[in-house]
């Protein structure tokens, strides 16, 4: 064994690779509802909900800290060469370093700690809809340039008043408690048993 | 015994350093999705649509190309044939599915181009050139490279479940986000497993320092579209302050 256990081994490394993977698939997967404007809100409790299960996985493979983290940078930076706007990955980075520290303080076994960790996580989502609530009229001219047309704009903005923004951060992490619920289940229905969590 | 033989691979086409590739899936990626129209975008836009193109040409990913340039060229009639002519959901739909292709179609198709002509040794030593630290260098590595199995398991798992008559047409979407995660995570957690042990085996984990078979470094043919990132980089920054920081 390796003198320090907290260390990230490359075998953790490659671990969180994987999960990263999976997680962004995922998390792409269902982004792409928000293309229809109406189904933008939904993003917040779609992506949150279906990542739980890999998280989950992960935070039982990986029980050290940074797997969080990383992902979080990856996936971050991935959407940001993607076009999410340059609030996702600040955003995404200071919600997994605080939930980095909640699984911390559960020392890596506390399940409850994991599931509140990746509600916190998913605080991250909210990084999105950054762009519409702080520079409306910007982001609405932006889309019409962009040849969506003013229809699509309007409907846009309309779905997404200002005061809906508390209630979309409420979702992300309601959500994310949700989610992760969702992967201790299945984790516990499949995995455990298997063996292999 | 040339360079070429110890790698073992049969790539033939253009060879690019993998920082180079890496800059411009970037430039592709961010101004192809956050960048604005008009002024000089008018001209970078289609220079960096048809830099995926270009690329797979040069590498000689045929198929690959003409499906791009077909879906691009659809996505782009479409855009300006259907959308002036319908209106209302239908209206909406089709922005959907043509702002989709046209925004994230040249991204992807570069994500591809990098994925596809860089071996794990080459990105690793560029990487490494960067002073990027392993702890992300290892993830993304995997990553890269996990993607076309996740596609491959997934179908794979599809096939099971139409075997065994399992069918997803009734309604349950709790009861196929099981059907469907679980068995590929089993999957990809001994694939881990597997790619680890080779990792090890290979010295990942030794304090020792790697040494590497690649000769990265740019070349002639590197400078073209280096400039050109640069340069679209810079009408891009423009854009951004003459439009007071975009949208974003």
């Amino acid at each position: 064994m390796q003198k320090s256990d907290n260390r990230l081994t490359p075998k953790d490394l490659i671990n969180i690779g994987i999960f990263t993977a999976i997680y962004f698939v995922v998390a792409f997967a269902v982004a792409m509802i928000g293309y229809i404007p109406i189904f933008i809100p939904l993003q917040s409790m779609a992506v949150p909900l279906a990542g739980g299960i890999p998280m989950m996985l992960m935070l039982t493979k990986v029980r050290k800290f940074g797997a969080m983290l990383i992902l979080a940078v990856v996936v971050g930076a991935v959407y940001t060469v993607m076009g999410s706007g340059i609030w996702l990955l600040p955003i995404g980075i200071v919600s997994a370093l605080a939930a980095e520290f909640i699984v911390k303080s559960g020392k890596y076994q506390s399940a409850k700690k994991a599931v509140l960790a990746y509600g916190v996580f998913c605080l991250a989502v909210f990084g999105n809809y950054m762009p519409i609530f702080f520079s409306r009229d910007a982001y609405r001219s932006f889309v019409i340039e962009s040849g969506y047309g003013e229809e699509y704009a309007d409907a846009l903005i309309r779905y997404l008043p200002n005061w809906i923004a508390p209630v979309l951060v409420a979702a992300c992490f309601a959500f994310g408690i949700l989610g992760g619920l969702l992967g201790r289940a299945v984790l516990k229905k499949h995995f455990d048993r298997a063996g292999m969590a | 015994m040339t360079a070429e033989l110890l790698r073992g691979d049969a790539y033939q086409g253009l060879r690019l350093d993998p920082r180079t590739k890496m800059a411009m899936v970037f430039v592709v990626g961010i101004i192809l999705t956050a960048g604005g129209y008009g002024g000089l975008m008018t001209y970078v836009r289609p220079a960096l649509a048809f830099m995926p193109l270009l690329l797979l040409l040069l590498s000689k990913r045929w198929s690959a190309a003409a499906f791009y340039a077909a879906a691009f060229s659809a996505a782009y009639l479409g855009e300006i044939f259907l959308l002036s002519s319908t209106f209302g959901i239908l209206n909406f739909i089709l922005l959907a599915s043509v702002g989709l292709f046209a925004r994230f179609m040249p991204g992807l198709m570069m994500g591809y181009f990098l994925v596809s002509t860089t071996t794990v040794s080459d990105f690793m030593s560029a990487m490494r050139k960067m002073h990027v630290t392993e702890k992300l260098a290892i993830p993304l590595s995997v990553m890269f490279r996990f993607f076309p199995t996740v596609r491959e398991e997934y179908g794979a798992i599809g096939d099971a479940m139409r075997m065994r008559g399992v069918s997803l047409c009734g309604g349950k979407p709790l009861k196929m986000l099981e059907y469907r995660f679980v068995p590929m995570m089993m999957c990809s957690l001994k694939i881990g497993e597997e790619l680890s042990t080779a990792a090890l085996t290979r010295g990942l984990g030794s304090p020792a320092k790697r040494t590497n078979i690649c000769r990265i470094g740019f070349h002639a043919q590197d400078i073209p579209f280096l400039m050109l990132s640069a340069f679209c980089l810079a009408a891009y920054v423009r854009w951004l302050i003459a439009n007071g920081g975009g949208a974003w």
